[in-house]
């Protein structure tokens, strides 16, 4: 009886696929575009920070300065998004004010 | 009745202990690396994840309707609470048995892998069991997951580095990378980590004692879980983060690579961001995986750091054991209790006196705070560069001294002023003796001379 469900079982792995690859990919790259972009503002943040202390006072370093802030400003909407997206009732109201359903 | 309330109660504290060690094992995965770098001090890292975990596990209530995701079939076949007991056992004990040997494996992969073994055995079927669905969400997850991270944090720790190295324009010469800002964004990468671990992992822990609750009719079928039942588990699972498994948190450290700063960024936002992306879009991903494979791929990602393949290769069997040893030890558990109350209590028995044992061998080499990351202990010492606090006291020793000097200074200033006062006195008491003397002089040719002679004394 064993055996002849575990062979129900082959028969059903056979016709439907095992894995959800889609899913897979759609994560993979959600991750690789997140983690990315995160990434990308935060260095241009560190490094226009380095660029404005090179020397101060001049309108390039005034201008470096600004850019930094604003990097780390994106950075900071990442983590606020990461909030959302992992405290759920945070999360519906988010879905709620974009108009979708969760 | 009694002998069920008993089961229940058993069942609800070893779920209990099954969610200490969870948080205990998975400490790591938030903040092994900030601890690594020294962005964040090791107890101080601990208690901000045990805080998070806490606040996580109120947060979100949606607890798992069924205790394994369809892997196992409750349906068809009962799940009593012996056997859930059972497959708890074997997920504890493999839990406490990884950490003896510092390796980061998957607290929901013991927790299927203790089920498993015992629906098999509880219910004397392999039908219990559904086999496709273990092969998709267990085992193909844990090879996709690490290599995922890791190619994210690869690509990360490229992008990071590469943006930020500096070299000035002319010469080439390469100038201060002022790369500590990275420091500071690990601990927001680390706690949002932290923060959707307690969102998850305690839920599972309420699921299971919820399910018991309810199939031993203590709770009505269809209802959340109480509250007390949150508070236990977000309880434990803090404590388990506090109590921190600094075994695990020393491998994911120092034991696969080096982690510098702006490195150790990369592999937490990639770890944080395939976390959130895999919750929300339904391709579940183990936390532990993840971590691991994040630090991996940014130590491959960095120049100049080197990738201990052999620690990685012990993890691997690790995770590749982690399933059929947890599966093997929950079977045995529910082959005991299969012969009835007697078989109960040796399962209890043995399974505490294991967890006792494996933490007396523990003691033998304890590992904490205080050495987890010994490395980059051992560094600092040799550059001695002055931490924080160091620099703290220094700078307040600096101020003490100028204090001090600016004291000497004041004092030596009006010792100066009262010289000059007294000097000036004498000045004038020269000049005056010099009026009267010449004033005596002229009073010697005029008669008036007396009553200047009574004003010298001034």
């Amino acid at each position: 009886m064993q055996l002849a469900s575990i062979t129900a079982m082959a028969a059903a792995a056979a016709s439907k696929p095992v894995i959800d690859w889609m899913g897979f990919v759609v994560v993979a790259v959600v991750t690789l575009v997140g983690a990315g972009f995160v990434v990308v503002m935060y260095s241009l943040g560190v490094r226009l920070t380095a660029v404005s202390g090179d020397d101060d006072g001049t309108r390039a370093s005034l201008a470096a300065k600004w850019g930094a802030y604003v990097s780390f400003g994106f950075s900071v909407l990442a983590v606020v998004i990461g909030i959302v997206l992992i405290v759920p009732p945070f999360y519906k109201f988010a879905m709620h004010l974009l108009g979708i359903a969760a | 009745m009694d002998h069920l309330t008993f089961m229940v109660v058993l069942v609800i504290a070893l779920a209990l202990f099954f969610d200490f060690t969870n948080g205990f094992h998975d400490t790591a995965n938030a903040m092994a690396t900030p601890i690594a770098t020294g962005a964040i001090k090791p107890k101080t890292a601990v208690a901000l994840a045990a805080i998070l975990n806490l606040v996580g596990a109120f947060l979100s209530t949606e607890v798992a309707k069924t205790i394994s995701g369809g892997i196992i079939n409750e349906k068809q076949f009962a799940i009593t609470p012996a056997i859930i007991f059972a497959g708890l056992m074997g997920a504890v004990l493999w839990n406490l048995f990884t950490w003896l040997l510092g390796l980061p494996s998957s607290s929901s992969h013991a927790l299927f892998g203790g089920l498993i073994g015992a629906a098999i055995v509880g219910t004397w079927n392999f039908g219990a069991v559904n086999f496709l669905v273990v092969l998709s969400k267990v085992i193909f997850p844990a090879l996709l997951a690490p290599a995922v991270a890791g190619l994210v944090a690869y690509v990360c720790t490229k992008l990071a580095y590469g943006i930020t190295r500096r070299s000035d324009p002319d010469s080439g010469d390469k100038l201060t990378q002022k790369r500590g800002g990275f420091r500071r964004g690990q601990v927001f990468s680390s706690s949002l980590v932290a923060l959707a671990h307690g969102t998850n992992d305690a839920q599972k822990t309420m699921g299971v004692i919820t399910l018991v609750l309810i199939a031993s009719n203590l709770q009505e079928s269809g209802t959340g879980p109480h509250i007390w039942v949150i508070t236990a588990c977000a309880l434990a699972i803090a404590g388990g983060t506090y109590a921190g498994g600094w075994r695990i948190i020393r491998t994911l450290g120092s034991g696969l690579t080096d982690v510098k700063p702006a490195q150790g960024f990369a592999a937490e936002t990639s770890t944080a961001a395939a976390i959130l992306a895999s919750s929300h879009l339904g391709f579940a991903l183990s936390t532990t995986h993840v971590a691991s494979g994040s630090v991996v791929g940014s130590g491959l990602g960095r120049k100049g750091s080197t990738v201990r393949w052999g620690a990685i290769g012990k993890i691997s069997l690790g995770w590749l054991f982690t399933l059929p040893a947890a599966a093997v030890v929950g079977g045995l558990a529910a082959l005991l209790i299969r012969t009835g109350v007697l078989g109960l209590v040796i399962v209890t028995v043995l399974g505490i006196g294991a967890i006792l044992f494996m933490f007396f061998l523990s003691q033998r080499e304890t590992v904490d705070h205080n050495n987890a990351i010994s490395d980059v202990d051992a560094v600092g010492e040799a550059l001695h560069i002055p931490s924080r606090k160091e620099r703290d006291r220094l700078a307040a020793k600096a101020r003490a001294a100028a204090k001090l000097a600016d004291k000497a200074a004041k004092r030596a200033a009006e010792t100066a002023a009262i010289r000059a006062q007294a000097q000036a006195a004498v000045d004038q008491a020269d000049t005056a003796v010099l009026k009267a003397m010449t004033k005596a002089a002229q009073a010697a040719e005029s008669p008036k001379g007396k009553k200047q002679t009574s004003k010298k004394g001034k």
